[in-house]
């Protein structure tokens, strides 16, 4: 309440006194001085950074919490729809009704399987679920149920290339191991309302989820970065998770600890990897920046410490947005010994190799692989393109993409090799670029039919056959995205859009009319050589001449001849 | 006598003499006398739904009804109705009974006496010589009292670790707890899941059978229900010639486990079980010393796996989605505390707080390879050794691992169901005698080997004539998994039987 008060009271008073003149910097100016102390300060944090790495190693570990994409609750039919009236979508062992018992949702492996072998695990034959015991209120059992002692998945792997955004350190690639990929229920939301109110929606309890463990082989806070963000992108793309990041769907925890370079191996081991320094965890991270910043604000303190001659505590701690320290929120004498226990009420899982390979076969390429495939001379693309291509609303970008191009190179089998080896990149950027600003400029969300693609690959077709202008492609484009469905050839006609190529007497009478009216300007170019003026006259050219029909490079080349002899 | 009157009768008696057998006792006037009046009519025609078609059949208060409340003897629970009913009250409602209302327990089924609860102790219907109020063992006390006393004319209890055993012992009923996985847990309070069975309870076995026909069905809500396959593959095993002709054509081999001569036997008790093998030797049957060296670990093992579970079991009673909460706010007043410190520790009583706390240790980091995980072990071999005495092979064992017959395979086992009679009331409830609880832990020294190896077990009543008067036992029959109605058949030859 008193927050949404304050603006009001002091409002008057701000608005009445003017700035005094003191305080007056032009705007320019100041932007100037903001932006200089901003680079320079960069600057001298890469140089503290890249001084600590000189000396200190940092050591990180991932841990991921995915929902996964599925119908049901891990342990009951109730639908994992969270965004429903608050507690409409709960069984009875949802919110741990006595007497009521678990009800293995087998469907919810077929996800839990396609991330494992997306991620190069090996899938163990028998995996057992366990009881992990602590208090909360939005734990309805007082025990999450998860697989600590035999997980479903094992020993797998992940690729970080550079184009992923590791550290220019970790060179064009580095692998980081998977330790395990564990079953486990998701928690209630609770909101706090201090003093004395705790609202619980338990919608969201026993959502599947998917915890993935990486080795402690990262060294670098951007490769940790880039490596949850690859993670998300590989459980992304093989169907195992829909919701990012962004919308909550995935969490991340890392695990932090520094060593001295060049001094003797520190005491502590981690999932088999010895010599560490003590570590720490940092949980609940939401944003792949609030993994970078959380672990260099981490390693930071942590060197800190040790360099005044402290000791690192094994503890839990917390990270804000926008902050520059992480918090503690417990210690190791706080520290919840979660009493792991076998379920006794739920069977082992056995997975069988009939299951395993029908899923291998019909899972979707790996978003490497698609990369490879599209930077590669069947495409053609630079890397920016590509990227943004296969991430881009879960796929049905690329997927759009292709048809575009499949479509667009029957249209053009009469062409030479040459003109349809361009084509796909021709096209990837009407598909990335121009109909991504369109989708921007809107606010929508991506959807095939918005533009069909046999559309877009007739507009394109036209274009690259100069039946029209560039600007009557972007204009018809726009046209068609805002819901005309006429076919492409038969709007071009009806619209008059289709380019009737003007005659050299018309380009000389065009020309002649805007050099007339701007007789100094054309002296400038003369004299001066200003070549970059042609455009301003191309332009009027444009502006002046019938609409669609005036070609820019023929233009200029009429402007040269008459302006430069 | 019609249902209808044996059915007042019941109701009466519930009334009259309660024993504090019940929590929630049938009220006298409901839909439930129209059911029964139906079912009469059915009986007369000759069309009985089933074997208890219009009959009372009290439900302990840690199985779900949806019509009357489930306490399970808490105060955490005290007022609380489950939104659903268990699976085999819906079977026996299914077959024309009717629920003669919920009965009496130690809390969350945690005591062998049905002292524990917030509702007060049951009584023993019997009183002994003196005159004494009698345990009536537990933690089905209120339903075997309500057996015992005519409040019902049968009882669903559960047995963990003896639960319907030693009341059927201490109350002169019998009491049968099937193989683990037959009879679905669905509904079910769990007090420790691997080890839970539903028990019935009776005068006689052929009731208790008769129920059990219809409680011995898949559930596919309850996950350790044995699947149907399962079923098929113990009828099979059970149809081999050898197993076939026991107690048709062959007599019976009859194990006497010697470590159960236990020191805490009493004298009676160790009559009434010798009186009772030579009183199936007379029948013709064999009687065989068998060995069974890992039982004497049985007793820790169940008193470190039972309240494991149990801590687990019991976190969820919190107050904040149903049950009773404390008064006054929780979570010391602030922000980030638990909400519900206080409603645990008002709502509990003290054995099951000290259940809770001996099961958050021995699953502590610390703990758990030294106390649960060991347990588990000897669990196994506890369930090796019964195996390695009886003559028929676990149905579900690995196929393949064919059993070589030995001489001495027994076909059933036969010991006490309770080292003692029932102790007194005033003795457990007084200050100055009060015992320490591992006391009440050692009477279920014969019970818990058999829930630790999920084999059917039966306690049926027999009466020795005693040095004043004839005095009541119970004798125990435990068998092979699957191995059932061979064991209520062994059961009924001994029910009853007043052997000197």
């Amino acid at each position: 309440m008193d927050r949404q008060r304050a603006p009001f009271s002091s409002a008057p008073n701000r608005y009445l006194q003017p700035p005094t003149s003191a305080d007056r910097v032009p705007l320019r100016k100041q932007l100037k001085q903001e932006a200089k102390a901003l680079r320079s300060h960069k600057k001298q944090r890469k140089e503290t950074e890249e001084a600590s790495r000189q000396e200190w190693e940092l050591t990180v570990g991932v841990e991921i919490h995915a929902q996964l994409n599925t119908e049901a609750k891990l342990f009951s039919r109730a639908p994992t729809s969270t965004s429903d009236t608050p507690n409409s979508n709960v069984a009875l062992f949802d919110l741990a009704f006595p007497g009521s018992q678990p009800e293995f949702q087998i469907a919810t492996l077929l996800p839990a399987l396609r991330a494992a072998i997306a991620l190069n695990c090996e899938i163990q034959p028998v995996s057992r679920f366990d009881r992990k015991h602590y208090f909360y209120q939005d734990q309805p059992a007082g025990y999450q149920i998860t697989q600590y002692y035999e997980p479903f998945a094992r020993d797998g792997y992940v690729d970080l290339f550079d184009y992923d955004g590791i550290a220019p350190e970790d060179g064009e690639r580095v692998r980081i191991d998977i330790k395990q990929l564990q079953l486990e229920q998701d928690t209630a939301k609770s909101q706090e309302y201090p003093p004395s109110t705790q609202l619980l929606d338990f919608n969201r309890v026993s959502h599947p989820l998917i915890e993935i463990i990486t080795m402690p082989q990262i060294h670098t806070p951007a490769t940790a970065a880039a490596c949850v963000r690859k993670l998300q992108a590989i459980v992304q793309s093989c169907g195992a998770v829909t919701t990012g990041m962004e919308m909550g769907g995935l969490r991340a925890d890392v695990n932090v600890s520094v060593r001295r370079r060049g001094q003797a191996a520190g005491q502590h081991q981690y999932d088999g990897i010895t010599g560490l320094g003590q570590r720490t965890e940092i949980k609940n991270l939401s944003s792949f920046k609030a993994v970078e910043d959380a672990i260099i604000a981490e390693k930071n303190r942590q060197i800190g410490v040790l360099e005044s001659g402290g000791v690192i505590e094994g503890e839990t701690r917390g990270w804000t947005i926008g902050s520059t320290e992480t918090r503690r929120l417990r210690g190791k004498e706080g520290s919840v010994d979660y009493r792991y226990m076998p379920d006794p009420d739920i069977p082992p899982l056995i997975i069988g190799e009939d299951l395993l390979s029908s899923l291998r076969e019909s899972l979707p390429t790996a978003p490497d692989t698609l990369l490879t495939l599209l930077v590669g001379s069947e495409f053609n693309l630079p890397i920016e393109d590509a990227k943004p291509l296969i991430e881009l609303d879960d796929g049905a970008r690329l997927e759009y993409y292709h048809d575009v191009v499949d479509i667009l190179r029957s249209l053009q089998v009469d062409q030479d090799d040459k003109t349809r080896a361009s084509l796909a990149r021709v096209a990837s950027n009407w598909v990335l670029h121009e109909l991504g600003g369109l989708l921007a400029k809107a606010d929508q969300t991506w959807d095939a039919e918005t533009v069909p693609s046999r559309s877009l690959a007739h507009l394109i077709d036209h274009l690259q056959r100069k039946l029209i202008t560039g600007p009557t492609a972007k204009q018809v484009l726009a046209t068609i995205f805002d819901g005309d469905r006429r076919p492409v050839p038969q709007l071009l006609e009806e619209e008059n859009l289709l380019l009737r190529p003007l005659s050299r007497e018309e380009y000389l009478a065009l020309a002649e009319s805007v050099i007339a009216l701007n007789p100094q300007m054309v002296e400038q170019i003369r004299s001066k050589n200003q070549l970059g003026k042609l455009g301003w006259f191309v332009g009027q050219m444009m502006r002046t001449g019938e609409k669609g029909r005036v070609e820019a490079p023929k233009a200029e080349e009429i402007l040269r001849e008459l302006i430069l002899g | 006598m019609s249902l209808l009157r044996e059915a007042e009768r019941c109701i009466a008696n519930q009334y009259a003499h309660g024993f504090n057998a019940f929590i929630t006792p049938l009220s006298r006037a409901g839909p439930w006398l129209d059911r029964v009046k139906e079912a009469d009519g059915r009986k007369e025609e000759g069309k009985p739904k089933s074997a208890v078609d219009g009959r009372l059949i009290s439900i302990k208060d840690n199985i779900c009804t949806r019509d009357l409340p489930t306490t399970c003897a808490s105060g955490i629970l005290d007022k609380f109705t489950s939104p659903f009913n268990a699976t085999v009250v819906d079977q026996l409602e299914a077959a024309g009974a009717i629920v003669a209302g919920k009965t009496n327990l130690d809390e969350f089924g945690m005591g062998s006496n049905s002292t524990n609860s917030h509702f007060g102790p049951v009584k023993n219907p019997r009183q002994d010589s003196s005159g004494e109020d009698l345990s009536a063992g537990g933690s089905s006390g209120g339903s075997a009292a309500s057996v015992a006393a005519d409040q019902c004319h049968a009882s669903l209890g559960t047995d963990t670790g003896g639960s319907v055993r030693l009341p059927a012992a201490y109350t002169g009923t019998v009491g049968f707890k099937p193989s683990y996985g037959l009879i679905s847990r669905w509904g079910v309070v769990a007090y420790a899941n691997s080890l839970d069975t539903v028990g019935i309870m009776g005068k006689t076995t052929a009731s208790v059978r008769d129920i059990f026909d219809i409680l011995n069905q898949h559930d596919h809500r309850d996950p350790t229900s044995l699947s149907i396959s399962s079923r098929s593959r113990i009828q099979a095993s059970l149809q081999t010639p050898q197993l076939r002709s026991r107690l048709t054509s062959a007599p019976l081999r009859i194990g006497v486990p010697i470590e159960y001569n236990v020191s805490e036997l009493t004298p009676s008790v160790r009559r009434a079980w010798a009186l009772s093998l030579a009183h199936l030797k007379k029948q013709g049957h064999t009687v065989h010393s068998v060995y069974l060296p890992d039982t004497k670990h049985a007793l820790s093992t169940y008193y470190v796996l039972g309240p494991a579970e149990a801590s687990s079991n019991l976190a969820k009673y919190d107050g904040v989605r149903y049950g009773t909460r404390a008064e006054g706010p929780d979570g010391d007043g602030k922000p980030d505390g638990y909400l519900f410190s206080n409603t645990r520790g008002q709502g509990f009583g003290q054995e099951v707080k000290r259940r809770i706390v001996l099961g958050t240790f021995t699953l502590s980091a610390d703990a758990i390879d030294n106390y649960f995980i060991q347990a588990q072990r000897v669990r196994r071999l506890v369930q090796q050794d019964f195996d390695a005495v009886f003559t028929a092979k676990h149905p579900l064992a690995a196929q393949g691992a064919d059993k070589i017959a030995k001489e001495n395979d027994v076909d059933v086992i036969i010991c006490p169901t309770a080292p003692s009679s029932p102790p007194r009331l005033s003795d457990l409830m007084s200050i100055s005698t009060k015992k320490s609880p591992l006391d009440a832990y050692v009477t279920d020294v014969f019970t818990v080997p058999a829930s630790l190896a999920g084999l059917p077990a039966i306690s049926v009543p027999v009466t020795v004539s005693g040095q004043q008067d004839a005095e009541l036992a119970g004798i125990q029959v435990i068998g092979q998994y699957g191995d059932d109605q061979l064991v209520m058949k062994v059961g009924e030859m001994l029910e009853g039987r007043n052997l000197d």
